[in-house]
C-alpha cells in the first residue's frame, strides 16, 4: 500500500502542500520570525520524506511538477510590483539604479569569482551568480545559462538568511543608519527574506527593500543570461 | 480569473518570442518584460491583475519547493565543497551591502 502511494504523483504534490501549510503554522507560532520561513520548514519536511523513503527526485518531481509549473506565471507577475516601483522611484531613479546595479553586481562578481577560483567549475560559478534574486527568477536564469536549478535555489535561500542576519550588523559597523540605505542593502543582498527583516526595522526600510529586490531581480534576469 | 489569463497570455507570448527569435532570455522573463512594457504604456494596473497578484504572492514559496527538493541530487557536491561555498556566500554579502548602502546614504528617504 505504502509502496504504491510513494509512486503516486498526487501523493508528492499533496505532501509538498502539507509541508508548506505546516511551515506556515510554525512561522505564525514563531511570531513571523524571518528565520523560520514557511518554505524552509516545508522543504525540510519534503526532503526528509523523500530521503527516508528512498524515492528518486525524478519520481518526486512527477508530482512536484504540478506546483513547479506555476513558476512561469509567477515570474511574469513580478512586472506588477516593478511597474509600481518605477512610478514611485522617479525622483531619485539614478541613485537607486546605481546602488542596486553596483551593489548587486559587487556581491555576485565576488561570489562567482571566488567560486571559479576555488572550484574551476563554470557550472557552479554561473549558478552561484544567480544567488541575489528571488528563487523563481534565479531558477529561470540557472536553466537558461546551463547552471543547476536546485543548487541555485539553495544558494538563494542561504543568501537570504545570511543577508537578513548580517546586513544590519555590517551597516551598523559602517555607521550607516539612513533607512533608505538599510532598505536597499537588505533588498539587494537578501531579497524576500531581507525584506521581511527590513519590516522589523521600519516601514520605510521595507518599502526600499521590496523595491531594491524587485529591481535586482529584473536587472539580473536580463543581464546574466547575456553575459554568462 | 481575467488576471490569470493575462499572466498566461504574456507567458505564452514570451515563449513564442523566445522560440521564434531564439533569444537567450528565459521565456518567463520575456513575458515579464512584455507585461511591464504593457503596464507602463497603459499607466495603471488592471484590477484583475492586482487581484491575482495578491492571491498568488503568498503562494510563491510553495511553488519553489519542488525545484528546491532537487538539492538531494547534489549531495556529493555539497559534502565535498559545501563549507567553502557557504563561506563564499557569507563573504560576498559584505561588498554588496556596503556598496549599495553607501550609494543610497546621501539620498532622500521619501518612499
Amino acid at each position: 500500500m505504502i509502496a504504491s502511494l510513494l509512486n503516486m504523483p498526487l501523493f508528492w504534490a499533496t505532501l509538498t502542500i502539507a509541508g508548506f501549510v505546516i511551515g506556515q503554522h510554525i512561522y505564525r507560532l514563531s511570531g513571523n520570525n524571518p528565520f523560520t520561513q514557511p518554505v524552509l520548514l516545508g522543504l525540510l519536511l519534503v526532503v526528509v520524506v523523500v530521503e527516508l523513503s528512498g524515492t528518486s527526485y525524478h519520481t518526486y518531481m512527477q508530482g512536484g511538477d504540478y506546483l513547479h509549473q506555476m513558476l512561469g506565471p509567477v515570474v511574469v507577475m513580478l512586472a506588477v510590483p516593478m511597474a509600481e516601483f518605477m512610478a514611485s522611484m522617479r525622483r531619485q531613479w539614478l541613485r537607486i539604479l546605481l546602488a542596486v546595479s553596483l551593489g548587486s553586481g559587487a556581491t555576485i562578481v565576488v561570489a562567482g569569482g571566488l567560486t571559479y577560483w576555488y572550484l574551476a567549475d563554470s557550472v557552479v560559478a554561473n549558478t552561484i551568480m544567480t544567488k541575489s534574486v528571488t528563487t523563481p527568477v534565479a531558477v529561470a536564469i540557472a536553466e537558461q545559462v546551463g547552471g543547476i536549478p536546485a543548487l541555485s535555489s539553495a544558494f538563494v535561500m542561504i543568501t537570504g538568511l545570511l543577508g537578513a542576519l548580517m546586513v544590519p550588523s555590517i551597516l551598523k559597523l559602517a555607521r550607516i543608519t539612513e533607512p533608505q540605505a538599510q532598505g536597499v542593502a537588505l533588498g539587494v543582498c537578501a531579497h524576500a527574506i531581507g525584506t521581511a527583516r527590513a519590516l522589523e526595522l521600519g516601514q520605510q526600510q521595507a518599502a526600499y527593500s521590496a523595491m531594491a529586490m524587485t529591481l535586482t531581480g529584473t536587472l539580473h534576469a536580463i543581464i546574466l543570461p547575456l553575459v554568462l | 480569473m481575467a488576471g490569470l489569463l493575462i499572466l498566461l497570455l504574456f507567458l505564452l507570448s514570451g515563449t513564442v518570442l523566445q522560440q521564434t527569435l531564439n533569444l537567450p532570455l528565459p521565456a518567463s522573463i520575456l513575458g515579464m518584460i512584455l507585461l511591464l512594457a504593457f503596464l507602463l504604456i497603459r499607466g495603471k494596473t488592471p484590477a484583475s491583475l492586482s487581484q491575482i497578484s495578491k492571491a498568488l504572492s503568498p503562494l510563491l514559496p510553495l511553488f519553489i519547493i519542488p525545484v528546491s527538493v532537487g538539492i538531494v541530487t547534489q549531495k556529493s557536491l555539497l559534502a565535498e565543497h559545501g563549507l567553502v561555498l557557504f563561506i563564499i556566500l557569507t563573504v560576498s554579502i559584505v561588498p554588496g551591502a556596503l556598496v549599495s548602502a553607501w550609494i543610497m546614504k546621501g539620498g532622500k528617504s521619501d518612499l
